[in-house]
């Protein structure tokens, strides 16, 4: 059985309405259950909950109800804390330190031991590729390079979960591969990912299961091989005439015609059956079957909750 | 340990602020100033040096506690460092009592460089150091750290400026609380008799953490006016401290 890393249970966050303003109901009745070893996407439209939710992972938020417990403990006790390593979204760092001054300053708060600390910055700081500018003040860091050392400091410690917000927002193209690759190397490690983005692309590449928010509410939790994999419409082309299209009751489903070569879209239940009808009157050319990407999923299921 | 930590790196981090290495070179300078000032006064010069010197130290001890005390809490919370602390496996008043560890060292290496400093324009005058001073800037330093409590206290509630003007009234409120106390006395059913009354039992008295006037003018102080004056700072520091830990304690950082 897979170990439940993450616990989430009924969480919910209610913000107070400033002067005159109405309360704000910014995550309902949330719960899931992250295993160890697994990269999980969080994906929603902004304003979804989903920067909400990781601050209630990581205690930066009271939750107005619901719980979280890491690894069986609860994350209101620094102890639980010990196992996950954090990258908030666009992180900001402190400027006055140099880059191994701010590692150090990290791996004493996680009491690591004296022994280990150095060799564990020397080798995070080399991973993360910051090698050239470790002893150079964060204040003059670009924005990839205070991403990467966000990064390392979450890794530190070594922790078993990874909580990761909107990692690869503020990466260009070549950044955004190494992070991923990243990410994979840490998962062949048995890390656990959590991690929210609204690049869809970048979730799909990654991610072992998809958590889709919507308004505050999880609308959808799936493996990403059921979200992509089913559903998929399969694509018949053939040659014949409209006569015969008619006949088989299939004009509808034309998506393409050209001269005697008609394309038709069907859905994967009825695939066979089609399929069938079609190749004992006419000439088939070809039988693909298409593959929904997330972005088709994640309109689907966004408009759905509309 | 980890107090210690937080305390560290809050060191590391206002010694390396140009706004204080600004404000104590102006304090120093200030208080070198008084050698020329004394030169002017037409009473005993070594007398209003002291007195000038031991005023620089409080007036630019209390600037860099609301500079200092305030921004740096504000830029934790504004620039969003705070998310990286707290997510930490530390409880939150190991952040609130390590910044303020690491402010009052800070603040210690201030006041000791204005100590040497005047301790200088005293050698020059006298040919030699009045200990004397010493229970005076014991009791100056304990004032400022009771500052920078109520700027860590104020910034972790509102906005940096509202912060500061707040600390600022705390500090001047807190030397004419005797004045409100003998006010109320004289007038006790005058207009705002009530709040006077009530400012005067909630506001630190800093008054008894001044030793200043006694010390320069070698007027005879009440028995054990620096221990009770230390005392007295110190139970108003934890009260503080503690009021600062239960309001962070339940603060979101959205």
């Amino acid at each position: 059985m897979d170990r439940t890393i993450l616990e989430i249970s009924n969480l919910t966050k209610k913000y107070k309405g400033e002067l005159g303003q109405k309360d704000y109901l910014a995550l309902e009745d949330l719960s899931l259950q992250i295993n160890q070893g697994e990269v999980f996407a969080f994906l929603g439209p902004n304003g979804a909950g989903k920067s909400t939710t990781i601050k209630l992972i990581t205690r930066l938020l009271h939750p107005t109800r619901g719980n979280v417990f890491i690894l069986g403990k609860s994350n209101k006790t620094p102890d639980a804390m010990k196992h996950l390593g954090y990258m908030p979204e666009q992180p900001a760092l402190y400027g006055h330190l140099t880059g191994r001054e701010f590692l150090l300053y990290m791996a004493h708060l996680y009491g690591l031991s004296f022994k280990k600390k150095d060799t564990r910055i020397d080798t995070l700081i080399s991973t993360v590729g910051l090698s050239h500018r470790a002893d150079h003040a964060i204040r003059g860091y670009s924005r990839g390079m205070v991403q990467r050392l966000a990064l390392a400091q979450a890794l530190i410690h070594n922790p078993d979960l990874l909580i990761l917000d909107e990692p690869m927002a503020s990466l260009d193209p070549i950044g955004r591969k190494d992070f991923r690759d990243l990410i994979l190397n840490l998962k062949e490690q048995g890390k656990t990912i959590f991690f929210s983005s609204h690049i869809l692309n970048d979730a799909e590449m990654i991610a072992d299961r998809i958590g889709i928010l919507n308004q505050g509410h999880l609308v959808s939790i799936n493996a990403m091989q059921e979200l992509v994999g089913n559903e998929a419409p399969v694509e018949i082309t053939f040659q014949t005439d409209q006569a015969t299209v008619d006949s088989m009751g299939l004009s509808n489903k034309v998506c393409a015609r050209q001269d005697a070569n008609y394309m038709i879209r069907v859905n994967p239940n009825e695939a066979q059956e089609v399929l069938q009808t079609v190749a004992n009157r006419c000439r088939i050319i070809s039988v693909i079957p298409q593959r929904m990407t997330l972005e088709d999923v994640f309109m689907a299921k966004i408009g759905e909750g509309r | 340990m980890r107090v210690f930590t937080i305390a560290l790196n809050t060191f590391r981090e206002t010694i390396r602020n140009r706004i204080l290495l600004n404000i104590l070179m102006f304090a120093v300078g200030l208080i070198l100033l008084s050698l020329v000032v004394g030169e002017w006064s037409m009473e005993n010069q070594a007398k209003v040096i002291k007195d000038f010197g031991l005023s620089a130290m409080s007036i630019f001890g209390l600037l860099i506690a609301i500079f200092i005390g305030i921004r740096l809490m504000v830029q934790e919370l504004e620039q969003r460092t705070i998310y990286i602390l707290a997510s930490k496996p530390i409880h939150r008043w190991q952040i609130i009592i390590g910044k303020y560890v690491g402010l009052a060292l800070t603040l210690a290496v201030n006041v000791l460089l204005m100590t040497l400093t005047l301790g200088f324009t005293n050698i020059f005058m006298e040919g030699s150091i009045d200990w004397g001073m010493l229970p005076a800037i014991g009791l100056i330093y304990v004032e400022i750290l009771l500052i920078v409590a109520f700027s860590l206290f104020f910034s972790t509630l509102m906005s940096p400026t509202l912060a500061s003007m707040a600390t600022l009234a705390v500090f001047v409120i807190g030397h004419i609380t005797d004045f409100l106390r003998e006010y109320v006395a004289l007038y006790p059913d005058k207009g705002l008799h009530w709040l006077f009354r009530f400012i005067y039992r909630v506001m630190p008295n800093l008054e008894n953490l001044n030793l200043k006037m006694a010390v320069v003018g070698h007027i005879p102080q009440p028995p054990h006016a620096f221990e009770y004056g230390l005392l007295y700072g110190l139970a108003y520091i934890g009260v503080i401290l503690l009021l600062s830990v239960l309001t962070f304690n339940r603060k979101d950082f959205k």
